[in-house]
């Protein structure tokens, strides 16, 4: 069996595990991402507690890539601060366009993306659950009166694939 | 007509629901029926002459157990729904609106559904069966799937097969159609329901270009509104 065997194996356990799916039971801040190439869309909602992500939950519309990486948000985002969340981010981007293999923390798992790296018009699948958290982390800081550094990558997502230009809209509940 | 079942009359045609106005000519006094309603407190025999009006759409007289009663169709429009925003989309969509008929055009991926690709047609970028759902399937609906990617056709199909739609249509080859019914078959719709779906979608006339497929699925709509002799072959 290869190694793309086994991270296939671990793609569809962690989809199925759906890890965090759903709402939380007190409605947090969220903010939805979507890939206008494919459909997939993801809704992101947390709650934050002293700066950090206290609770998140998600729900995807999109395809099994899409699914393992918000499983793998709802499995270890607890804790995680605004600039954790964009290290994170940045790990997935340089495992996905440069192959770097990603730091075992803060969030660990994500080395199972790997062979996305050979499907670049997958890649934007993966990141968007990571994206959707930044963009909800954010607009909870700021509701919580806790406005993080702007960071440009969230706004305008420069290193995006250019044609993937996702929407983000944030909700406050 | 009373002040109050004009008022009645026209917001059932602002909702864009189906209703039938029955007049007995002896006296004049006239109700409304919703001929795809239960039914409830309509007298059964005009309930079902008013559902048979309304499906063939076209008014009529009928002999009621107390007279003459005139039955005035007020058929909501004809809508077609076509779940994917793809090249045959922008030629059947426009095709459908010179016919007479509403048009919406669903797809949640944004880079198609674009108000450039189809100028003056109602687009939907939900899901969907979100978009189903909000749009309200009805007897006077048609779906047509277009994309060839089951996660989106396969909401749009079992969403239509749930209801009372007169038309469901999947465009793909053979091949795509066996796997298809494989999907649905998985979800529970058996041989019996799934044959409401007609695919390969279109009649067969044919078609080779993107325009003239469009004519074909129009043709194939057209002929199971009106009860065409096209309509009867096996989907």
């Amino acid at each position: 069996m290869s190694a793309d065997d086994l991270y296939q194996q671990a793609l569809v356990q962690l989809a199925r595990e759906a890890a965090g799916a759903g709402r939380l039971p007190a409605p947090g801040v969220e903010a939805t991402v979507d890939n206008p190439l494919c459909g997939d869309r993801v809704t992101v909602e947390v709650r934050v507690d002293g700066g950090r992500v206290a609770a998140l939950a998600h729900r995807v519309r999109g395809c099994l890539l899409c699914e393992a990486a918000a499983s793998l948000l709802g499995r270890g985002a607890a804790g995680l601060g605004e600039g954790e969340v964009e290290a994170i981010r940045r790990s997935v981007m340089a495992l996905l366009r440069e192959g770097t293999p990603p730091p075992a923390t803060p969030l660990p798992g994500l080395e199972v993306f790997a062979p996305v790296r050979a499907v670049p018009s997958r890649q934007t699948c993966v990141l968007l659950p990571f994206e959707a958290l930044a963009a909800a982390l954010r607009a909870a800081l700021q509701d919580a009166g806790l406005t993080g550094h702007q960071d440009a990558g969230l706004t305008a997502r420069p290193e995006a694939d250019p044609a993937a230009t996702g929407s983000t809209s944030t909700t406050a509940r | 007509m009373k002040k109050d079942l004009l008022a009645a009359l026209r917001a059932d045609l602002a909702a864009k629901k189906s209703v039938v106005l029955a007049t007995e000519l002896a006296t004049g006094a006239a109700s409304l029926v919703h001929p795809f309603g239960e039914g409830r407190g309509v007298e059964p025999r005009l309930f079902a002459a008013a559902r048979e009006a309304a499906q063939d759409d076209q008014s009529r007289l009928w002999q009621g157990p107390a007279g003459t009663v005139f039955l005035r169709v007020y058929n909501a429009p004809v809508r077609v729904v076509i779940v994917g925003a793809v090249h045959i989309a922008q030629a059947l969509a426009p095709m459908v609106q010179l016919a007479g008929y509403d048009v919406v055009v669903v797809d949640p991926r944004r880079s198609f559904a674009t108000e450039a690709r189809f100028r003056g047609i109602t687009l939907s970028t939900d899901w969907p069966d979100e978009a189903l759902q909000k749009l309200g399937l009805d007897r006077r609906t048609a779906v047509v799937t277009m994309t060839h990617d089951p996660k989106i056709d396969d909401p749009a199909l079992v969403a239509a097969l749930r209801s009372e739609v007169f038309y469901i249509g999947a465009l793909g080859s053979k091949k795509t159609q066996a796997a298809r019914r494989e999907r649905l078959g998985k979800l529970g719709f058996d041989e019996a329901a799934q044959a409401r779906v007609h695919g390969p979608v279109g009649l067969p006339i044919g078609a080779v270009s993107t325009a003239e497929i469009a004519v074909s699925i129009l043709s194939e709509v057209v002929a199971c509104l009106r009860g065409g002799q096209a309509a009867l072959r096996k989907p």
